[in-house]
C-alpha cells in the first residue's frame, strides 16, 4: 500500500526513512517539538545536534522504543505505527545504541540471532552463517567467542551484525565513535559505506563535525528538538556552516573566559596506577599537577582511563602505586570523607546512582557530604539540614518541588545544580569535574561552566574531565590528553589544532613531539 | 548391610531423586527466564492434592496427574501476574504463594486425609530390562514419574539450548531490555515459563500423592520444594548438573530412614542438613569465582522490567 | 487491537499503603466467604467468631498482641535488612536460633534469679539470632554472596539443629520416648501483663519503637537510607557499605532471635521445633505490607495476629486452621495489587496513535 502523500528523493524512489513533524514530551522536557528527516536508500546520513537538541530520542521513537506524541513516520513510503521495537526491527530497522543491547555470557553468535534464529538452533551452523555475514561486510568477529570478553569496539561491530542478521535496511547508529579510537572509528567508517553501497540507509547521529564531514553524504541538524536543516549535502556545506546551525543564535564556542590568576599546586599526581573494575591496567603511571586558579582539561576517547582517573583522585577506586596530593600533603589513602573535609569537591561523571541518591529527598542529598555537621549526638538535626539545603536551593538557583520530596521529579539541570552547589559551596581548594554538562541542555551547560569558572577565580585548582572538546578548548587553561592510562600530550588551549589533538588521543603522537599544523579551511 | 537394603537405597535414590528432579527443573526454567520464584512449596502442595482429589473422583490416575499439572501452573501464574504483570517483589510474592498454596491445599484436602487415593501410578515394568540384576530394580521398575523427571529434564535442555523459543528464555533472564529490543515478549516468555514451572512443581506434587506416597495428608511436601530451590542454584542452572544435585540430595532423603539399618551411628537429622549446607557452599564457590567471569546466575534473576520507564 | 497496559503516576496516590492493606483484607475477606461457604459454614457467623475471639475483649487483645510480638519483631528483622534493599529470608530460623540460645541459658540457669535469667536468655536470644546471620551477612558483604539464598538455606539448617538438640542432648530424660525438650522453670518465663499478655509486648513495641527512632532521626539512619537507595553514593559520602551490610543483616538476626526468645519465655512450656510457626515467613509480609517501616509494621503485625488468633479460634467451630492461612496470602496479594495500582493507573493503549496535529503536505515542501 502506498500513500498519496509520499514524497520521493531525486530520483524517484520514495526515503527510506521519512519522519514528518515528530513531537514527543516527557515529563517536564519536550524533547523532540516537530522534527523531521528524510533519508534516501544508499546514502549515510548524518543527524547532527548537540547534547539535549533530541537526537536521540527521535532515533527511539524511529526504533519504536517511543512512540510519538504526534507525528507520521513513513518507511519506503508507507506510513507505519510502531508500537514495539519489534514492530522497527520488522520494518526493517536495526538500532546501534550508546549503551550496547548484548548479552555478555552469550557467544557473539548467540546475540547476533537473538530474536532472528530458526527454529532449531545448531551452534556450528549458527556461528558459521554469522562469520560469513561478517565477513560479507569486511567486519572482524569471532562468533563463538563470549562478548563478556570482547572490546567495546568489537562490541559495536556485534551491534551492527545484530542488525546485518535482520537484513536491516536502515541501520541507526547513535554516537558510534563515543567509545573507539579514532582507528577504529575509520574502520567503522568503511563498514558503514560498505552497507550504504550495499543499498542500505545508514542514519549517524553525532555533534562532532568532523566525523560526518568525512563518514556522511548528507546531514540534517536538530536543535531544541526541531529540524533546523534537513538533507544537507555534507560536501557542498562549509562545517562551520554546520556548527552555526547546530548551535543557533548563541555562539558556537563560547568565549574564553579571561585567565584566572595561577597560584601555588593544590593537586598532584605522580606515578598512579590502577586497575579497571575488570582487573585490567587503567591508569599506567599518571603525572598531573593543578594550580591555584587554573582549570586544567583532560581530553581523551571513552575508555582510556579517564573515569579511573577521577575515581582514584575522589578516594573511590584503590591505588596499586604512586600518591596523591591534595592542597600540598599526601592522600592517597584517605577516605573520600577526609578528602572531602582536606577540601576536595568531586562531581562524578555518574549523577544519579554516584553523586546522587536517586530515592532520597532532596534535603538528604543536599548533607550527603555534610552530614556529620548537622548531628546532635547520634541524632540528625532537622533544622539544621533543612536550613542548609534552603541555603544551596537558594544560593544555586535550584528549581525544587518540597524539599521533602523525592529528587526523582528533578530535571536533569537542577540535578546538576544540585550536585555541583553541594560540592562547590564550601568553596573546595580542588575540584575534579567529570562530564560535568554532559546531558544538559544550553543553559543548563552555560550555568555549570559558569560555576566551574568562578571556583576557579576565587583560586581553586580545577580538573576538568570532559569528552566535548569544544567545551574543553573554552575552559581549559592547559589541555592534556589520556591515552591508554597515560597523559600523552599537553597542550596550549588557544593555540592547538584540533587534528593534533585528535592524533594525540589516537596515541598516535608523543607529547614532547606535538607540531601544530595548519589547516586552511 | 546386604544387597537388598543397598538396592532398595539406591532405588529410593532413584525415586527421592526424581521427585526433586521435576520440581526443580521448573523452578530451574523460571529462574532462566529472570524470575524467582519461592512459591515451589506452594505449588507442589497445590499439585500433590489436585492429583490426589482428583484420582478419588475419577480413579483415573493420569487425569488426576493432568490436573495436578493444570493445578501447579494455575497458581505459579498467580505469581507470575503479580511479579511480570503488576511488576511486584518476587521474594514476597513467591513466599506469599507458598502460604496460600500450602493454605489452600490444606483447605481443598480437608475431610479426605490418610485415604489412599483410588489411583496410583504403578511402576513400570519393562520386561527384560526390569529383570538385570541391581539395574533392574534401581532403574527399570520405577514410578512413571520418574522416567516423566528424564524426559522433562532432556526436552528441557534441548528447548533452553537448541531452540529460538530457548535462547529467548535464555535471554529473558540474563537481560530484559535486550530481548524485547530484540523483538520477543519479554511478559510472554516470563510468565509462560513459570507457569510451565508451576506445572512441572504441580507433577512433583502429584508424584507425592499418586505413587510415592500414596496418599494425602497436610504438610505431605514437608520442606522439599525448598530443597529444590537450592538444588537449582547447586546445579548452577543447568538441567545436567541439576540431575547430579538430585541423586545426591535424593540419596541424603533415602538415606534418612535407613541409616540404622546399616549400622552407621550418625544422626539422621543432621544428614539432612546436607542439601543446605552444600548449596550455600557452591553458592560461595560461585560468587568467588564470579569476579573473574560472569556468574551462572542469570544476570536479570528477580528484576522486574518495565519499558518505556524514563 | 488495544489493550490495557500500566502507566507510572507523577505524584504516588497519598494514604496509598493504608488504603491498599484495607483493600487486601476486603479481597481476602470476600474469597474467604465462598471459602467457607465452599465447607458448608456460615461465614458472617465465622467472621463474628474470629473478630470475638481476637479483638472482642480485653483478654482476646491480649492473645493477639501475644501473637503480634513475634511477627512484628521478625517483621522488624526483614524491615531492618530491607531498609538497606537486602533481603533476610531467614527470619524463621532465626527465631530458632535464638530459641534454642535462650534454652540453653535456660538449662544453664535454672536456678538463677527470674530477672537476670530471663535479661541473659533475651541476650543469649539475641546473639543465637546474630550468630545464624552472620555467616550470610560476611558472605555478602566481603563475597557479593546473595542473602536471599544463604538465609533462606541457613532456615532448614537451624530448624534440623533444633531438632537434633532436642531428639538429643536436651531431651527431656521424663519424656519416655518423645522427642522432647525439659520444661522451663517457672522463673524462665516473661512475667504477665493483663490477662494472657505477657511483658514481651512492651519489650517488642520497645524495640520497633527504637530502631524507627534510629532510623529516621540518626546519622546511622541516614546512612542506611544511603547505602540502601545507591551502594556507590553511600561511598562517595564516606560510609562504608561492608559494614553497613555485616551491621544491618547481623542486627536484623538478632531481632529475629529476640522474638524467638520471647516466643519462647513468654508463650511456651518448652522449646519445641513449632516454635516458630511461620512467624519469620509471615514477617517478610508484614514488612512487605509496612514498606519497611517500622512504625508500620507494628500496625501489620497486630492485625496480621488478629488474622491469625481468630483463625485458630474458629477451628473450635470445625473450620479448618487452612482458611485462616489463605487468608493472610490473600491479603498480601490485594494489598499488592492495590499497592501497585497507587503508583501506577491502568490505561488503554490503543494501536495507532493519530497524529494531534496536521501534517502538512509533504509534496508541497519537497524541492
Amino acid at each position: 500500500m502506498r500513500n498519496e502523500l509520499t514524497s520521493t528523493d531525486t530520483l524517484g524512489q520514495p526515503f527510506a526513512v521519512e519522519l514528518q513533524g515528530i513531537w514527543k514530551r516527557f515529563p517536564g522536557v519536550v524533547a523532540n517539538a516537530g522534527a523531521d528527516l528524510r533519508v534516501s536508500a544508499g546514502t549515510v546520513h548524518a543527524v547532527l545536534g548537540e547534547n539535549g537538541a533530541g537526537k536521540s530520542t527521535l532515533m527511539n521513537i524511529l526504533a519504536g522504543v517511543y512512540r510519538p506524541d504526534a507525528g507520521q513516520l513513513r518507511i519506503d513510503g508507507e506510513i507505519h505505527h510502531f508500537r514495539t521495537p519489534a514492530d522497527a526491527l520488522a520494518a526493517g530497522i536495526g538500532m546501534v545504541h550508546q549503551e550496547f543491547r548484548l548479552i555478555p555470557s552469550f557467544t557473539v553468535a548467540d546475540n547476533v540471532v537473538l530474536g532472528a534464529a530458526e527454529r532449531i538452533v545448531r551452534r556450528s551452523s549458527i556461528e558459521s552463517a554469522v562469520g560469513e555475514l561478517a565477513e560479507r561486510f569486511g567486519i572482524a568477529t569471532e562468533p563463538d567467542r563470549m562478548v563478556w570478553q570482547l572490546s567495546m569496539g568489537e562490541r559495536q561491530r556485534v551491534e551492527i551484525l545484530k542488525a546485518l542478521w535482520r537484513d536491516a535496511q536502515i541501520l541507526v547508529l547513535d554516537e558510534p565513535t563515543a567509545v573507539l579510537t579514532p582507528g577504529e572509528a575509520d574502520e567503522l567508517a568503511a563498514v558503514l559505506r560498505h552497507m550504504a553501497n550495499d543499498g542500505r540507509a545508514v542514519i549517524f547521529i553525532s555533534h562532532k563535525l568532523q566525523e560526518v564531514t568525512s563518514f556522511c553524504d548528507e546531514a540534517t541538524v536538530l536543535r531544541g528538538g526541531k529540524t533546523v536543516a534537513a538533507s544537507l549535502s555534507v560536501e557542498s556545506t562549509d562545517a562551520t556552516e554546520l556548527a552555526g546551525l547546530m548551535v543557533g543564535s548563541s555562539p558556537a564556542i563560547s568565549e574564553r573566559p579571561p585567565p584566572g590568576q595561577v597560584g601555588e599546586e593544590l593537586l598532584a599526581v605522580h606515578k598512579l596506577r590502577c586497575m579497571d573494575d575488570r582487573g585490567l591496567p587503567a591508569l599506567d603511571g599518571i603525572e598531573l599537577t593543578v594550580r591555584s586558579g587554573e582549570i586544567v582539561g583532560i581530553a581523551g576517547v571513552a575508555g582510556n582511563g579517564q573515569r579511573e582517573l577521577a575515581q582514584v583522585i575522589a578516594g573511590l577506586r584503590s591505588v596499586e602505586s604512586g600518591t596523591v596530593c591534595l592542597t600540598g600533603e599526601d592522600r592517597t589513602f584517605a577516605s573520600p570523607r577526609q578528602r572531602f573535609s582536606a577540601g576536595l569537591g568531586y562531581i562524578p561523571e555518574d549523577r544519579l546512582g554516584v553523586g546522587l541518591a536517586p530515592r532520597l529527598n532532596v534535603i538528604d542529598n543536599a548533607i550527603l557530604r555534610t552530614y556529620r555537621d548537622h548531628c546532635r549526638g547520634p541524632f540528625l538535626d532537622a533544622e539544621s539540614a533543612t536550613a542548609h539545603c534552603q541555603d544551596l536551593v537558594d544560593r544555586f538557583r535550584i528549581q525544587t518541588g518540597p524539599l521533602f520530596h523525592s529528587i526523582a521529579g528533578l530535571s536533569g539541570g537542577n540535578l546538576q545544580r544540585l550536585l555541583v552547589g553541594r560540592e562547590l559551596r564550601g568553596h573546595p581548594s580542588v575540584v575534579v569535574a567529570a562530564q560535568p554538562t554532559r546531558g544538559l541542555d544550553v543553559q543548563g551547560v552555560k550555568a555549570i561552566q559558569d560555576l566551574l569558572v568562578a571556583e576557579r577565580d576565587v583560586g581553586a585548582a580545577v580538573l576538568l574531565i570532559s569528552e566535548d572538546l569544544d567545551e574543553l578548548l573554552t575552559l581549559s587553561d592547559r589541555l592534556l590528553v589520556m591515552h591508554a592510562g597515560r597523559i600523552v600530550a599537553e597542550f596550549e588551549p588557544t593555540t592547538a589544532e584540533r587534528r593534533t589533538i585528535g592524533e594525540a588521543m589516537a596515541g598516535h603522537l608523543d607529547g614532547a613531539c606535538v607540531i601544530p599544523e595548519v589547516v586552511g579551511p | 548391610m546386604n544387597e537388598a537394603s543397598i538396592i532398595g537405597l539406591l532405588e529410593a535414590t532413584v525415586s527421592f531423586g526424581a521427585l526433586l528432579y521435576l520440581a526443580a527443573l521448573g523452578e530451574m526454567i523460571a529462574e532462566k527466564s529472570g524470575i524467582l520464584n519461592l512459591g515451589v512449596e506452594g505449588m507442589m502442595a497445590m499439585g500433590a492434592v489436585s492429583g490426589y482429589v482428583v484420582a478419588l473422583q475419577t480413579n483415573n490416575p493420569w487425569v488426576a496427574l493432568a490436573a495436578a499439572v493444570v493445578a501447579g501452573a494455575l497458581i505459579g501464574s498467580i505469581h507470575g501476574f503479580f511479579t511480570v504483570v503488576l511488576g511486584a517483589e518476587q521474594v514476597v510474592s513467591g513466599l506469599s504463594l507458598t502460604i496460600l498454596g500450602v493454605g489452600l491445599a490444606a483447605y481443598l484436602g480437608r475431610g479426605s486425609v490418610g485415604r489412599p487415593p483410588g489411583a496410583e501410578l504403578v511402576p513400570v515394568d519393562w520386561g527384560l530390562l526390569s529383570d538385570i540384576p541391581w539395574a533392574g530394580p534401581v532403574l527399570f521398575t520405577q514410578s512413571p514419574f520418574v522416567y516423566m523427571a528424564v524426559v522433562a529434564g532432556c526436552l528441557s535442555w534441548f528447548i533452553l539450548w537448541r531452540t529460538r523459543l530457548g535462547l529467548a528464555v535464555r535471554a529473558a533472564g540474563e537481560s530484559a531490555s535486550t530481548t524485547d529490543a530484540a523483538g520477543h515478549s519479554v511478559a510472554v516468555i516470563r510468565m509462560g515459563a513459570v507457569a510451565i514451572g508451576g506445572g512441572l512443581a504441580g507433577a512433583a506434587g502429584a508424584y507425592l500423592t499418586l505413587s510415592l506416597t500414596p496418599q494425602w495428608q497436610e504438610g505431605i511436601v514437608a520442606g522439599r520444594g525448598w530443597i529444590a530451590v537450592a538444588l537449582v542454584i547447586f546445579g548452577a542452572w543447568r538441567p545436567g548438573r541439576v540431575a547430579l544435585g538430585a541423586l545426591l540430595f535424593g540419596l541424603t532423603l533415602a538415606l534418612k530412614t535407613r541409616l540404622q539399618t546399616f549400622g552407621v551411628e550418625f544422626s539422621p537429622i543432621l544428614l539432612s542438613m546436607l542439601p543446605y549446607v552444600l548449596t550455600v557452599g557452591v553458592l560461595v564457590v560461585i560468587s568467588v569465582r564470579s569476579r573473574k567471569r560472569p556468574s551462572p546466575a542469570p544476570a536479570a534473576l528477580g528484576v522486574a522490567y518495565r519499558r518505556e520507564e524514563r | 487491537m488495544s489493550r490495557l497496559v500500566l502507566v507510572r503516576r507523577e505524584q504516588v496516590l497519598r494514604g496509598g499503603q493504608p488504603l491498599a492493606f484495607g483493600i487486601g483484607l476486603m479481597v481476602a475477606l470476600v474469597v474467604g466467604v465462598f471459602l467457607l461457604l465452599g465447607s458448608g459454614h456460615d461465614p458472617l457467623r465465622i467472621y463474628e467468631r474470629m473478630f470475638e475471639a481476637s479483638m472482642g475483649s480485653p483478654k482476646a487483645w491480649s492473645v493477639t498482641l501475644n501473637r503480634a510480638v513475634p511477627l512484628g519483631l521478625a517483621g522488624l528483622a526483614v524491615a531492618v535488612a530491607g531498609s538497606m534493599g537486602l533481603w533476610n529470608i531467614g527470619a524463621e530460623g532465626q527465631i530458632m536460633a535464638g530459641a534454642m540460645g535462650a534454652a540453653w541459658v535456660a538449662r544453664v540457669g535454672g536456678d538463677w534469679p527470674a530477672l537476670m535469667l530471663i535479661a541473659a536468655m533475651l541476650g543469649a536470644a539475641i546473639v543465637g539470632g546474630a550468630l545464624l546471620a552472620l555467616g550470610p551477612a560476611v558472605a555478602r558483604a566481603h563475597i557479593g554472596v546473595n542473602e536471599i539464598i544463604t538465609t533462606l538455606m541457613l532456615n532448614e539448617v537451624a530448624i534440623r539443629l533444633l531438632q537434633w538438640l532436642i531428639h538429643g542432648w536436651w531431651k527431656d530424660p521424663e519424656s519416655q520416648n518423645f522427642p522432647l525438650a525439659s520444661m522451663l522453670a517457672d522463673n524462665a518465663k516473661l512475667p504477665t501483663l493483663f490477662e494472657r499478655a505477657h511483658v514481651g509486648v512492651v519489650l517488642a513495641a520497645l524495640m520497633i519503637a527504637i530502631f524507627g527512632v534510629a532510623a529516621s532521626r540518626t546519622a546511622w539512619g541516614y546512612e542506611l537510607r544511603v547505602a540502601g537507595s545507591a551502594g556507590a553514593t553511600a561511598r562517595y559520602a564516606g560510609i562504608s557499605l561492608e559494614r553497613k551490610i555485616l551491621t544491618v543483616l547481623v542486627l536484623s538476626g538478632g531481632v529475629a532471635g529476640f522474638a524467638g526468645g520471647i516466643e519462647l519465655s513468654g508463650n511456651s512450656d518448652r522449646i519445641t521445633e513449632n516454635l516458630s510457626n511461620g512467624f519469620g515467613f509471615a514477617g517478610i509480609i508484614v514488612a512487605a505490607l509496612a514498606l519497611m517501616r517500622p512504625s508500620g509494621v507494628a500496625a501489620v503485625a497486630v492485625l496480621f495476629g488478629a488474622v491469625q488468633i481468630g483463625g485458630q479460634s474458629i477451628q473450635t467451630l470445625g473450620v479448618s486452621s487452612s482458611v485462616s492461612t489463605v487468608l493472610q496470602a490473600l491479603i498480601l496479594f490485594g494489598a499488592i495489587a492495590a499497592g501497585v495500582l497507587s503508583r501506577y493507573k491502568v490505561e488503554l493503549d490503543v494501536a495507532d496513535a493519530q497524529p494531534l496535529r496536521p501534517t502538512r503536505r509533504e509534496s508541497d515542501t519537497t524541492p
